[in-house]
């Protein structure tokens, strides 16, 4: 009998191959379950080896922050597959594995020879994820896209900018969201049909689209179109208030919500009523929006007067959800995460010790785990290449244009 | 072909946004969600815009039904003792629940875990709250546009030089929403070759800081917290939204190399700037990155940001319009794709949402109806499901425990 699977994805072997972020979030956030994930990495490396952040600002290809971030709980194999024996080595692989994760867009996989048809006739049972920016047809298929443009493409970017400030561009948020997007939703549409194989018995073919990714997430800004043919707000739809930051007396920054008209209530009581709270313009959440700029000053005096902190506890003390707009120093000082042990600590053989985001939820029966730092740039070619796919060492170097030993 | 999660039942009492995103992965893989509302406590997102024709209405909202796609909704108060106890009954006959009040909320209400497992030993529960359990801030409230500042986002996005800013969108909610469905369908796959459910703790705080990886890498490794930069990145220059002729209209362009660079020159017919010594790698672009800008604008400015992403992307370089939402509704390449759904509802009629950011070769996903309108499915849920006599379902209306 074979033993119960202590991780959720026990068990499970996932073949990826990163070029953006994307395949490499999808393969950690299966990785961190328990999965075995094999990445297949080109000769000179996956290229987030080479985004940095790096310590100290020197580059380095086993000090990236973002590689190192996205790649623990993972080996590493290189291999040139724009070679045939490599594309003959990665068939190898695929033939036992589970899943096959890229983000290869489809102008550039077709003549790498990463066509799923090759693969999966090996392969019954192999899931095939595609992400790329803008999915495998349609007339922009084969546009280019970094991060960026594929927010703007997906609509997000519009969305951020500064009211009263229209000589400031849209502006991306902090990351590659995109890339983040792709991943969480290609983990979420593998698991589907990693869910459906153990009905049928076979595998399939995964595609997915990161414009749609953000497309599908603009709040409700985009039903503003079809329902009202409302044009979008460039610093997004604010159709109640407050919603806003504020600076503090300490230098620090609140941001100041009430969505429910019993939280401004309370707010108004915890400002002590004053009058401009009674005014018609503030009667309720719609007009309050809509007399913003002429209210914005009362609050942003009231605000001025405490500390961050302070006012974060008093609006919470009567459930009034505000929050501070937290510098990452103060997140890994937080009591409230050091209490629910969010931040794990990783000892990365070259870049040392390194505090981390940790689980993004925790299960009570199959632990989320970092077992390993991410790896060295082919790492594991021998015990993989070697002595699973019984290749030779001199194979093995031949495969990598000699350029790994 | 059937989806692949056909068969699935979900328990869903989440509102707002975060949780409605979970259910709705759920349902877009041929799940049965079942919302449990109540004209008692009205799901936010119902009394919220857009609205057609202005006019308010709590089967009307986008905001609504842009997030319930595909699922069913039943009126049943939960405050009430008989609420609670056809809760459960729900609960036993499904495979998943999935909420999102604050912290321990759902305890109180006498439908926690512990509770539920009782009916439903095999049960997968999802709570996903904004500070998740227990810590000293668990009982905190906390709403998705807050989540952006609270996860350290804000800190880290904003013009260089102004102060901390939002992101345009409450992202914490649908990003917790997908790592949720994550979850539960890894809890899934668990359960169907163990037997055993579990109980899964999100706080979208945590989930928010997971997609920001990078920022505390670099605190970690330098010191200090990384300087909001714009729109400009480390890695590619130039990497900017750049003013272009009309309007308020814009142009996103970035380039990753000295080839990309010098293709945007050609499109510019400049040529001369790509050998320009200030210009000729990125060390020498990003040391120049304001006349690099102010270069590029000065040609933007007389360009059609739509027509000028045509010729860029010929030439090989990564372009686009922050595009808006009358943009995105008419976008020829999205139509092509077929990601829109548009299914007939019964108070709104015919009208555009986003669809499924993914396609599966064998199991088909789909939007099967509209979002319901509140207790559509009361006929379907009391009396085929639970086989409820007419009279009891009667009886409960009166005292408006179904509501």
């Amino acid at each position: 009998m074979t033993p119960m699977p202590e991780r959720a994805l026990d068990g499970l072997t996932v073949i990826e191959y990163n070029r953006t972020g994307a395949a490499a979030y999808a393969a950690k956030l299966m990785a961190d379950l328990g999965a075995e994930v094999i990445k297949v990495e080109p000769p000179t490396g996956d290229p987030d080896r080479y985004l940095g952040p790096f310590p100290g600002g020197e580059p380095h290809p086993e000090k990236s922050g973002t590689f190192l971030y996205l790649n623990c709980n993972k080996q590493s194999v290189t291999l040139d597959i724009t070679t045939d024996s490599g594309l003959e080595v990665l068939e190898s692989l695929l033939r036992e594995a589970d899943v096959f994760v890229h983000d290869v867009p489809p102008a550039e996989a077709e003549p790498l020879g990463l066509r799923d048809d090759r693969f999966r006739q090996t392969n019954s049972r192999l899931i095939w994820t595609a992400i790329s920016p803008f999915g495998e047809s349609g007339p922009q298929r084969d546009w280019k896209a970094y991060d960026l443009t594929t927010l703007s493409a997906g609509g997000w970017t519009w969305l951020n900018g500064w009211p009263g400030h229209p000589e400031m561009p849209p502006l991306r948020p902090f990351g590659r969201q995109s890339a983040y997007q792709g991943g969480v939703n290609a983990a979420v549409a593998t698991m589907g049909a990693l869910f459906a194989r153990l009905r049928t018995g076979r595998g399939q073919h995964v595609e997915i689209s990161a414009q749609e990714c953000i497309t599908a997430i603009l709040e409700m800004t985009f039903a503003f179109w079809p329902y009202m043919n409302i044009p979008t707000a460039r610093w997004g739809q604010r159709p109640i208030q407050p919603i806003d930051f504020f600076q503090c007396k300490d230098g620090g920054w609140i941001f100041v919500l009430c969505v429910e008209e019993h939280q401004w209530q309370r707010l108004v009581e915890l400002m002590e009523t004053p009058e401009w709270t009674q005014w018609d313009v503030a009667a309720n959440r719609f007009v309050r929006a809509s007399n913003w700029d002429a209210l914005r000053p009362f609050m942003e005096e009231w605000a001025s007067q405490w500390t961050t902190d302070e006012l974060y506890r008093a609006a919470q003390e009567k459930r009034i959800p505000f929050a501070p707009a937290s510098t990452l120093g103060q997140l890994l000082d937080s009591e409230h995460l050091k209490a629910r042990g969010f931040f794990v600590e990783v000892a990365y053989p070259q870049a040392g010790k390194i505090r981390q985001p940790g689980a993004p939820f925790k299960m009570s029966e199959t632990p989320w785990q970092i077992r390993t730092p991410a790896p060295a740039l082919g790492q594991h070619n021998e015990e993989i290449l070697g002595e699973r796919l019984g290749l030779s060492t001199a194979e093995i170097v031949s495969l990598n244009g000699a350029k790994v030993a | 072909m059937a989806g692949p999660l056909e068969g699935i039942r979900v328990a869903d009492f989440t509102w707002v946004w975060a949780g409605p995103t979970c259910t709705m992965q759920l349902a877009y893989m041929g799940a049965e969600v079942i919302r449990m509302e109540s004209m008692r406590r009205v799901c936010t997102l119902r009394m919220l815009p857009p609205w057609p024709d202005g006019q308010p209405g709590v089967n009307r909202s986008g905001y609504f039904n842009q997030y319930n796609q595909g699922k069913r909704s039943i009126q049943l108060d939960i405050s009430k003792p008989e609420g609670i106890e056809i809760a459960k009954q729900i609960v036993g006959m499904s495979d998943v629940a999935v909420e999102n009040f604050a912290s321990n909320v759902i305890d109180r209400l006498g439908l926690g875990y512990e509770e539920l497992r009782k009916v439903k030993p095999d049960l997968i529960m999802i709570s996903m709250s904004g500070y998740g359990r227990g810590g000293p801030e668990s009982g905190y409230v906390s709403y998705g546009p807050a989540q952006v500042p609270l996860s350290g986002m804000s800190q880290l996005t904003g013009y260089a030089g102004w102060q901390p800013m939002h992101v345009g969108m409450s992202y914490g909610d649908p990003n917790a929403g997908l790592h949720a469905a994550f979850a539960v369908l890894s809890a899934l796959f668990y359960r169907e070759q163990t037997g055993k459910g579990q109980y899964i703790d999100m706080s979208q705080q945590e989930s928010t800081m997971a997609v920001l990886g990078e920022g505390f890498m670099e605190y970690e490794m330098n010191g200090a917290e990384p300087p909001r930069h714009g729109n400009r990145v480390a890695h590619m220059a130039p990497h900017g939204v750049f003013m272009a002729a009309g309007e308020d209209r814009w142009l996103s362009i970035a380039c990753a190399n000295d080839n990309e660079w010098s293709a945007l020159c050609g499109v510019m017919e400049r040529p001369e700037l790509a050998s320009d010594p200030r210009f000729r790698t990125l060390a020498d672009r990003k040391a120049n990155e304001d006349e690099l800008e102010a270069d590029i604008m000065s040609w933007t400015l007389m360009q059609d940001p739509l027509e000028a992403t045509e010729r860029l992307q010929a030439a090989g370089v990564a372009a686009s319009p922050p595009l808006m939402n009358r943009e995105l509704a008419e976008d020829r390449h999205l139509a092509s794709r077929d990601f829109f759904v548009e299914k007939e509802h019964p108070e709104v009629g015919v009208r555009q949402h986003a669809g499924i950011p993914w396609r599966m070769s064998e199991t088909a996903c789909e939007v099967w109806r509209a979002a319901p309108v509140m207790g559509q499915d009361n006929d379907y849920v009391f009396e085929e499901l639970l086989g409820m006599s007419s009279e009891r379902i009667a009886d409960l209306k009166a005292r408006q425990v179904i509501y």
